[in-house]
């Protein structure tokens, strides 16, 4: 049941997250949150996003005002899904689209700030299953022999479409 | 347990390859037995001490090392393509709680609509991706100088129903906590900027002024910014607006 598939990986980065990259994302996506946040939190008690979310209608909108804090950092990654590895170890899984995602926080308590970046691979060509790696091409590979990867799907990552191929 | 085996893996996941080297130089380290090293699950060093035999991770070479990137709002010209007369905005911030004397390295995040009267959007409640050009326009935030100084390049705002011509304003101290959320309006009448830019292509036809703005109807003579200029050469903003800090 192989065909054009595309992946979205759900990168989580709290505190305990190391790598310099995570910190860099974490540190400043707290910052972004607590200023923003502070756009809501006028007049209220609140502090986390959970009772933002629940009382504040337009804090919906937080996760979208802390993304510009994360843009930088995505852009370094030249356009390469980080983590995911094909079987020789190397990222190969491209991606134009990506959404990052507010999970919790509070602008009392660093701790608490639980973010995610979700990746979202292009469109790639899935051929067959060897054990449990798939093997794909990007899908604007020319005639002939294509360019493939072997990959395992690791946690965190989903197959988020499928179309089968022409019969 | 399960989970945080789960977690683990996923750390040693996204840890990049020169991480990996050296977890792997510590793995050798730290003797097969101290297993207890592991518990915190946090580390790619604990996460592959945790187990005699650390599973051989392919390696690549490094990349480039993530370096560290403002905002994206922290600009001085926040225009971002929009179209519209040319705005130059100075505001100072002041303390009140310290003679009202130049407060320095304050953030000054201000936003505007366009002259359509739109905001950027911030995608509502839908789940919905971006690339990198996701726009922010005529959203920006400056840090003030030694004399309470910020200046932003933007256009003249347009308007929206129900409002006067405005433009938002957060000032937060250096640590980031808010010291005031307010916003600026602008003189109307005769000779006015307001009157000069004539709503753009939607005229003033039901335009909301001050004295009727539901914001600014109580009062906003602290709130009235001084605007010169025309539409040819562009106009110039400027306020001073005090803030206790």
């Amino acid at each position: 049941m192989e065909g054009i598939i595309e992946l979205h990986y759900r990168k989580v980065i709290t505190i305990n997250t190391s790598g310099a990259w995570e910190k860099l994302v974490f540190e400043d996506s707290f910052t972004e949150f607590k200023l923003q946040a502070q756009n809501f939190t006028v007049g209220t008690a609140y502090t986390s996003y959970a009772q933002l979310q629940r009382h504040v209608p337009q804090a919906a909108q937080l996760s979208a005002r802390v993304t510009p804090a994360v843009n930088g950092y995505v852009k370094q990654l030249d356009g390469l899904i980080p983590d995911v590895l094909n079987n020789i170890g190397k990222r190969f899984l491209r991606f134009d689209q990506y959404q990052f995602e507010l999970i919790n926080s509070d602008i009392t308590d660093k701790a608490k700030h639980q973010v995610a970046v979700n990746f979202y691979s292009r469109r790639l060509r899935w051929y067959k299953t060897i054990a449990n790696l798939l093997l794909v091409s990007e899908m604007d590979e020319d005639a002939g022999a294509k360019q493939t990867n072997l990959f395992a799907l690791p946690l965190y990552v989903n197959i988020k479409s499928f179309q089968p191929f022409e019969a | 347990m399960e989970r945080k085996n789960f977690l683990k893996s996923l750390m040693i996941g996204a840890v990049t390859s020169s991480v990996l080297i050296d977890a792997c130089s510590k793995d050798s380290d730290v003797s097969p037995t101290d297993s207890s090293s592991s518990s915190s699950g946090t580390t790619s060093s604990s996460g592959s001490s945790g187990t005699s035999s650390c599973s051989v991770v392919p390696t690549e070479t490094e990349g480039p090392f993530p370096t560290h990137t403002p905002a994206s709002y922290v600009r001085s010209d926040i225009t971002d393509g929009r179209t519209g007369y040319k705005l130059t905005i100075k505001i100072t911030i002041n303390n009140s709680n310290n003679s009202c004397n130049a407060l320095a390295n304050a953030l000054v995040d201000i936003w505007h609509c366009d002259s359509e009267g739109n905001y950027s959007e911030y995608g509502g409640t839908a789940m919905q991706s971006t690339n990198y050009t996701s726009v922010h326009f005529l959203r920006g935030r400056q840090t003030t100088d030694s004399s309470g100084l910020v200046t932003f390049t933007s256009i003249f705002p347009g308007w929206y129903s129900g409002r006067a011509t405005h433009i938002h304003v957060h000032v937060y101290n250096s640590s980031g906590t808010s010291l005031k959320v307010t916003q600026i309006a602008f003189p109307e009448g005769s000779g006015s900027a307001v009157t000069a830019v004539n709503g753009y292509q939607k005229g003033l036809t039901g335009y909301t002024y001050n004295a009727q703005d539901n914001v600014f109807s109580d009062g906003y003579s602290l709130e009235l910014a001084t605007v010169t200029g025309n539409t040819t050469d562009g106009f110039n903003l400027s306020i001073s607006l005090s803030v206790p800090a």
